[in-house]
């Protein structure tokens, strides 16, 4: 990649977060409130309501939305990213893929920053950490090369259909009770759960709520499958940006 | 003669009419031949709607001809865009990197330039400020201000020749002029015939997206003229 557009990248990302610190009164603050306020409400349905948590409800929650939101955050935001630039994309010859890029950059740098306060919250309620997080850096690889090939594949064709918008918000929610986010897929009885278990974000929820919670290494068979599916997720979005790039500046905005 | 840096035969570009599938093209530039030599300052004329900004787009390698063929040698084309990319949050400093990253400078080039672009913008203090508290006359001083630093082999202007008010029209429509005497290829679209004028020594006519004639000033102006007279007086 030539440097200069790195450094578009590298600057967009910065303005990106800049802007979004500036666009509302708490500012940064919404990076955690959002997503606690969130944990509250599925603790309140199922912990409190239903019953259906478990003893270690909490914690589970915690780290399963932390990881789905930053994958939903660049799915949405990366995706909605060529379709919300089409003007600038009329204007300026810049490679399409400087757009989602960004956006997913500067999501996986909100991730960071939340993982580590998500971590000190685990310290204080009693899971220490341990050697397993090695394997961490390996699971966020394979997390966000599986969400930005996603976050590609809906940025390719948003621009074409706009609507798709609509049905993807909803999509991802469906996805996010089949991964295992609020639920532990064990309650899911077996036929059913064989088919679940294909799903990528199981698998990847699965990972990190073993090193994080229970000190165990991962699964490596099914994260090898997981890693060479989200690779091929990955080029087939991209291949499709790619593909669809020269018709993207005829597009009315 | 050298052989042209930019060479457009029979380039034709089409757009979808709707947003629906299925829906019919038009055809924006049906049939448009030019060459473009270093140091022309070829003038683009022709009325509204005859593809001359579309023109332009094929012309900075935005858009991609749907038939015919583009020859380019290996030169950088801009089209001199303003406030491209700028957002409101952000203070007048980080929207001036941001446009030039966005029409290709480094980013150690834009650093260099940013005490240029802050003086010639006339901001002052309000460079530090989100350009949200900005007005509209500011805007348009800043992005002229960053626009006007990036130097490619090729200038393309649309119509952008003197912005802002009265004052700052005349300072920014002289550095352009500046620039142009200094040998600088440009291609300009206006409307404005006593600029174009002015300004360049070849014109291309187009007329419903095809080349009508491509020539010296005079004789282009001259055939033009003629044919508005014969449509105006219904013959």
């Amino acid at each position: 990649m030539p440097l200069h557009l790195l450094e578009l990248i590298l600057f967009s990302t910065y303005a990106e977060l800049r802007a979004e610190r500036s666009r509302s009164y708490l500012g940064l603050v919404w990076w955690i409130a959002e997503p606690a306020m969130m944990m509250a409400a599925f603790w309140l349905v199922f912990d409190v309501i239903l019953k259906s948590g478990g003893p270690d409800y909490l914690p589970f929650l915690l780290v399963g939305l932390t990881l789905w939101q930053w994958m939903k955050s660049c799915i949405t935001h990366g995706g909605y990213a060529i379709w919300g630039n089409l003007g600038l994309i009329r204007q300026a010859r810049l490679p399409v893929l400087v757009f989602p890029l960004s956006q997913m950059l500067a999501d996986t740098i909100k991730f960071l920053c939340i993982f580590v306060l998500l971590l000190v919250i685990l310290w204080c309620a009693g899971y220490p950490p341990s050697i397993t997080y090695l394997a961490l850096p390996l699971l966020f690889l394979v997390t966000l090369l599986f969400s930005a090939g996603a976050g590609f594949l809906v940025a390719a064709f948003v621009p074409f259909i706009p609507d798709l918008r609509f049905i993807i918000e909803q999509i991802l929610t469906v996805v996010m009770f089949l991964s295992g986010v609020v639920f532990a897929l064990d309650a899911v009885p077996s036929p059913l759960r064989e088919v679940i278990a294909l799903n990528p974000v199981a698998t990847l929820l699965d990972g990190v709520r073993a090193i994080l919670l229970h000190a165990q290494w991962p699964d490596w068979w099914a994260l090898l499958k997981v890693g060479v599916i989200s690779a091929l997720v990955c080029a087939t979005g991209i291949g499709c940006v790619l593909r669809f790039s020269p018709r993207y500046p005829k597009l009315a905005v | 003669m050298d052989s042209p840096l930019i060479e457009l035969r029979n380039v034709g570009v089409a757009f979808s009419a709707q947003r629906r599938f299925g829906s019919g093209k038009f055809w924006a530039l049906e049939d448009v031949t030019l060459n473009l030599r270093h140091g022309e300052r070829l003038g683009v004329i022709g009325r509204n709607g005859a593809g001359k900004s579309t023109l332009l787009r094929v012309l900075a390698g935005i858009l991609q001809p749907d038939r015919g063929t583009v020859k380019r040698a290996a030169v950088t084309c801009q089209l001199l865009s303003l406030a491209l990319g700028f957002t409101p949050y952000l203070s007048g400093r980080d929207n001036a990197i941001l446009s030039g990253l966005m029409l290709g400078l480094r980013r150690r080039e834009i650093e260099s330039r940013l005490p240029s672009i802050q003086e010639f913008s006339e901001l002052g203090d309000f460079f530090e400020q989100p350009i949200a508290t900005y007005s509209a006359g500011m805007v348009v001083r800043l992005g002229f201000s960053v626009a006007i630093q990036v130097e490619p082999d090729v200038l393309l202007i649309d119509e952008v020749l003197a912005v802002g008010d009265a004052e700052f029209q005349v300072k920014s429509g002289e550095a352009l002029r500046e620039r142009m005497r200094q040998g600088q290829t440009v291609v300009l679209v206006s409307h404005d015939e006593s600029q174009v004028s002015a300004l360049c020594d070849r014109l291309l006519w187009i007329e419903h997206g095809k080349s009508v004639l491509e020539g010296s000033r005079d004789e282009v102006f001259e055939a033009y003229h003629r044919q508005l007279h014969l449509a105006g007086t219904g013959a």
